[in-house]
């Protein structure tokens, strides 16, 4: 169970708060979906949230316990994160990669006992990404390290998972199974799923819940059908060019788009 | 440990073992294996061949074991911390920051004056030891902190200038301080393993000792730093904590080697490479005891062909492992994918 309260996200100097004074909770098994536009603050709520950043205020719980101020040895059993982050090193291997999330169950020397076994083989074979075990990590395309870094947070097993703008880089039938992979893998391991997107009628289709960020600081959630119908969508991304249509619940280019206005 | 990785441990310590019998046999006097073997387990032998062989030869060959396995484990280390596949203590000017400490604290005693001079020769080990560590430590936080602003190659070129900036300071101090205090720790600015004195080796390998615990200590850690910094926080890793404690093994494992052996080129950037082909990964507790015996390995062979009976004694070690190491790191440059990735 995952609690928000009053909880404040942004940045100790001038850029200060991003968003202010959020309430939520999730249960395990949702599947939630944090939609908004470039620099809504949709990276930073979730970092605070991951406990790699420092919340301005308020604090988010995991199951009662402050996450802020859990060891960083229990945060890690509990939450793994996938981040648009790529700065990895030379000569790493896929299968060293995945491996890696069971750090935080190992002993001091970083040795696999059956169950780390067992969770990593089960990561694979969900995500499919037994045929590149054995590859180096920096020779995959983007989609096979996307797949890789989302094994690797399924292997952690953890309670909550955090996933940061994953699907930007894979083709249409991709995302459409990742993100599928993931709502079913939140219901079956009873997870708590939070995945920041793009991609709109994706997430409005598949998510339990939408966090719905806007520009200006604003901060709506329910389900996607709640969150079309009360205009909230439309005041999130609608701009001279795009327009929301709750009729057909997706996004429609505005008549008099810009692209096509002549002088009159 | 996995199967792979203690076989080729096993046939490392195996070879390693012969080359070592086989340096101690030749030289300036050839010895036949048996009397070497002899003058080893103290059975019978001559006393000439026992004093070669324990007096001269051992504490040679042990300092090339022992160095060359330090600056093979401190490769790993650094390879890891900076994300940069072609770092190692010589590469970046660790070992010519470590000369330059302890040709500073030569150069300040020999203006002291004679008591100083002769206060330092009395502490001979320790002292240049912690005066090379002085060095390193400042040499290796330099690049850290550079490390962190341009590119793996672009800080594989500055730590090389670097290094020959050190060296250029080094040879014009020990000049001066060999004008203002007699002649000290001459002879020392190439590597070379044969000026390990019988009673140094315990200030060698002791802080190597704990350098090697220190590297092993932080090897889990440092496996997660692979994946970079924020998934190494996710994984429970504090990692700021981790960088001072890589830093000291670094500093534990390198100054010693400056400061016995001088600035052995080449060893710990390539054995770490040698150690993530033979154990199929890059987790870093299954690379360290690779690349020690891959550094011990190299450097005992450097130091095996310059003390071939030849006609003069010629050759130099770095000369040898920049034959061998140089056209490694040319290939690394050209096809390792990793560094293609940070051009």
């Amino acid at each position: 169970m995952l609690n928000l309260q009053s909880l404040t996200v942004g940045y100790r100097n001038t850029r200060g708060a991003v968003l202010s004074g959020i309430d939520l909770s999730a249960v395990p098994g949702d599947f939630i979906c944090i939609l908004g536009r470039n620099g809504s603050g949709k990276s930073t709520l979730m970092r605070t949230i991951a406990g790699l950043q420092a919340a301005l205020g308020g604090m988010a719980l995991l199951d009662g316990e402050d996450i802020a101020s859990m060891r960083p040895a229990t945060r890690a059993r509990r939450i793994a994160v996938v981040l648009t982050e790529r700065q990895f090193n030379p000569g790493l291997r896929v299968d060293d990669v995945i491996a890696l999330a069971r750090q935080p169950f190992t002993g001091w020397q970083g040795g696999l006992a059956d169950d780390d076994r067992a969770a990593i083989a089960d990561a694979v074979e969900v995500t499919g990404v037994e045929p590149f075990l054995r590859r180096f990590f920096s020779d995959l395309s983007d989609g096979e390290r996307q797949r890789v870094m989302i094994a690797r947070a399924l292997a952690q097993t953890p309670h909550l998972m955090i996933l940061d703008e994953i699907t930007a880089f894979l083709d249409l039938p991709s995302r459409v199974e990742i993100m599928a992979l993931l709502r079913d893998q939140a219901r079956q391991e009873e997870q708590i799923v939070l995945l920041s997107s793009h991609d709109l009628d994706l997430s409005l289709q598949l998510a339990d819940s939408v966090w719905l960020l806007d520009d200006a600081g604003g901060f709506s959630v329910g389900t996607p059908d709640q969150l079309s119908h009360s205009g909230a969508l439309g005041g999130a991304f609608d701009s001279g060019a795009i327009r929301f249509s709750p009729e057909r619940g997706r996004f429609e280019i505005a008549a008099s788009g810009v692209g096509c206005r002549r002088e009159a | 440990m996995s199967a792979r990785v203690s076989t080729s441990v096993a046939v490392l310590i195996a070879a390693l073992a012969a080359l070592a019998l086989l340096t101690l046999t030749y030289g300036q006097v050839a010895l036949p294996l048996a009397d070497t073997l002899g003058a080893l387990t103290g059975t019978q032998s001559t006393d000439l061949a026992r004093q070669i062989v324990l007096d001269i030869r051992l504490p040679r060959v042990a300092a090339a074991i022992i160095a060359g396995g330090a600056l093979g484990m401190a490769g790993v280390l650094m390879q890891a911390l900076f994300r940069n596949p072609v770092a190692d203590a010589w590469s970046l000017g660790l070992l010519a920051g470590g000369q330059l400490g302890v040709a500073l604290t030569v150069t300040a005693a020999a203006f002291a004056g004679p008591a100083a001079v002769s206060f330092l020769t009395l502490f001979e080990g320790p002292s240049i030891t912690l005066a090379a560590a002085a060095g390193v430590a400042v040499a290796a936080l330099a690049m850290l902190a550079l490390g962190r602003r341009v590119g793996a190659i672009t800080l594989l070129v500055i730590g090389l200038m670097l290094g020959f900036t050190s060296q250029g300071l080094t040879s014009v101090l020990l000049h001066f301080a060999a004008r203002a205090g007699g002649r000290i720790y001459g002879g020392w600015q190439d590597a070379s393993f044969a000026g390990v004195a019988p009673e140094a080796l315990l200030w060698l390998s002791l802080p190597i000792l704990l350098g090697a615990c220190a590297a092993v200590a932080t090897a889990k850690s440092l496996s997660s730093l692979l994946l970079g910094e924020t998934y190494a926080r996710s994984l429970g890793v504090k990692v700021t904590a981790l960088r001072h404690a890589v830093l000291a093994a670094t500093v534990l494992l390198v100054a010693p080697v400056v400061a016995f052996c001088g600035p052995v080129s080449f060893v710990g950037l390539i054995a770490p490479h040698f150690a993530r082909a033979l154990a199929g990964t890059a987790r870093i507790l299954a690379l360290l005891p690779l690349a020690a015996l891959g550094g011990a390995l190299l450097a005992l062979t450097g130091d095996a062909i310059i003390h071939a009976p030849w006609e003069q004694h010629f050759l130099h070690l770095n000369a040898i492992l920049a034959i061998v190491g140089a056209p490694v790191v040319i290939l690394i440059l050209i096809f390792s994918p990793a560094v293609r990735q940070w051009r």
